[in-house]
């Protein structure tokens, strides 16, 4: 007899413990299933808690950045100065009237240097000067606008061309030199870089002012 | 900047100022060159001391080109090609100003020729009719037609080998018949190299001696660009003298004027005539680094 309540209760105890067991392990799986529908505190205190929590994390890693500061004004890139075997800073300016072959005729450069591995630190526009050809009228002394000439300009900075590889380049850059396209290769100076920008006559009327 | 060394020729062309012009195809309007070096190094001549034991003879050549004047033709495919995108430029872009003029105006007349036109509810627009859109139209199509381009190829001229002005769409080679040993031979003109002087000055002088007054070239740079090695052919080998070495320096005409009184008889050839005239090993040697792109 006392061996059979024994049983019994151990069987109790073994349904109640299993029972406890399901119990929590319903409980545990509606939060897995519908995280959205339960309580907000019920599911942080289940994330946080878990070992796993926040594994996905990685921003944390990163070196810290300066926060990113509204568009600063363009600061000129230091001029590379010559050496014995590879020039400074160069600029190859291509200009002409027709702005496809002249756009196109940079576009080649650009990828040539890409391709060659010669260092393009910066390509840019200069602004398009505008020509008016005006002609005297057969009759009388007016001149009148007979064509407007429009000058596009194209520059391409490099910062390091081998002299070995010099000669062959500029080879394969007047060879396939485009008709109605010139071509000029300068060095870079702070000059070059100051006529990018239009002056502000106000500005430094105000500037000369207060330095008086 | 660059001090000259005594291992390297001296770097002259620390600041270097090049201007390249492509115009018209005429004669005068061709590319000028100018180069201007603000600091220019001379180059220092090499130590010519240890050099003295050598068997070889040195000779400088140059190689003078006349870049394309203008450009290729296109071939069948790239012309469908241009035609395609022309046409569909064409049908995507918009009206210019002179064309919504010229529209305006076509309007205008036609509601001038109406029988219920009314001259005042046009507005004042006097000068519109004096010139019509229409009418500048015409006045340029007329001095178009009265432009004549000079040709593009031109047959009789592409068949001269002696003139600079054939086959402008493609680079050209000058070459000069030349005394060598027994036999005259073509050649890139060349001069042999003299006690004193760096291999660049000898091409420079090699180019002088094809004329008098020498062609206007501009040198791209200080090291050659090609070398070929002669060996004697073993009976005249003596301890002295077991071949040649000629070096090749590249060079780019200036001025497309034609050459007075040339001393030799010389050839301006395409990269296809080359194996016509050179020697198959001088030829092999010279294809390396004439491009022909």
């Amino acid at each position: 007899m006392n061996c059979f309540f024994r049983k019994l209760q151990a069987s109790v105890t073994q349904q109640v413990f299993v029972l406890s067991q399901a119990l929590t392990s319903c409980r545990v799986m509606p939060s897995i299933q519908h995280p959205v529908c339960c309580t907000t505190s019920v599911n942080k205190r289940l994330y946080r808690s878990r070992a796993t929590h926040g594994i996905g994390r990685w921003k944390f890693l990163l070196p810290k950045e300066a926060p990113k500061k509204k568009r600063d004004k363009l600061q000129m890139k230091p001029i590379v100065m010559a050496t014995n075997t590879t020039y400074g800073t160069l600029n190859v300016t291509v200009s002409g009237y027709d702005m496809t072959a002249v756009e196109h005729y940079s576009q080649y450069i650009h990828n040539l240097c890409n391709r060659l591995g010669v260092k393009v630190s910066e390509s840019y526009a200069l602004p398009t000067k505008t020509t008016e050809v005006m002609l005297v009228q057969d009759q009388g002394a007016k001149s009148y606008v007979e064509a407007v000439l429009k000058t596009h300009q194209r520059v391409i900075q490099l910062s390091s061309l081998d002299a070995t590889l010099c000669p062959v380049f500029m080879e394969v850059l007047l060879q396939n030199q485009p008709e109605g396209v010139q071509l000029a290769v300068k060095e870079h100076t702070e000059a070059d870089f100051h006529a990018r920008f239009k002056s502000r006559p106000e500005l430094d009327g105000l500037i000369a002012q207060i330095n008086q | 900047m660059a001090a000259p060394g005594r291992k390297k020729m001296s770097r002259s062309f620390v600041q270097l100022l090049c201007h390249f012009n492509r115009t018209a195809v005429s004669s005068e309007g061709c590319r000028h060159f100018s180069i201007t070096s603000v600091s220019r190094a001379t180059p220092q001549p090499k130590d010519v001391t240890w050099r003295v034991g050598s068997p070889w003879t040195l000779m400088a050549a140059v190689c003078l080109q006349r870049l394309p004047v203008i450009s290729a033709d296109c071939n069948p495919l790239e012309q469908r090609f241009k035609n395609l995108m022309q046409q569909v430029e064409l049908e995507k872009s918009l009206l210019s100003d002179h064309e919504l003029q010229l529209l305006e105006d076509a309007e205008r007349m036609r509601r001038k020729q109406a029988a219920d036109y009314d001259s005042d509810e046009e507005g004042g627009r006097d000068d519109q009719d004096i010139v019509l859109a229409q009418d500048l139209e015409d006045n340029w199509e007329q001095k178009l037609r009265s432009f004549q381009p000079a040709p593009r190829v031109r047959a009789d001229v592409d068949k001269d080998l002696t003139s600079v002005e054939r086959c402008l769409a493609e680079p050209l080679l000058l070459l000069t018949k030349q005394q060598v040993g027994d036999e005259k031979l073509w050649l890139l003109p060349q001069a042999p190299w003299q006690a004193g002087e760096t291999l660049r000055q000898t091409a420079e002088r090699a180019l002088t001696t094809v004329t008098a007054a020498g062609f206007k070239a501009t040198f791209l740079s200080n090291a050659p660009c090609g070398v070929y090695k002669y060996k004697l052919p073993n009976a005249s080998r003596t301890e002295s003298s077991v071949g040649t070495k000629v070096f090749f320096f590249k060079a780019l005409l200036e001025d497309r004027s034609p050459a007075e009184a040339p001393s030799m008889p010389l050839v301006w050839v395409k990269r296809s005539e080359l194996q016509q005239y050179l020697k198959p090993n001088y030829k092999m040697k010279v294809d390396r680094f004439f491009l022909s792109l």
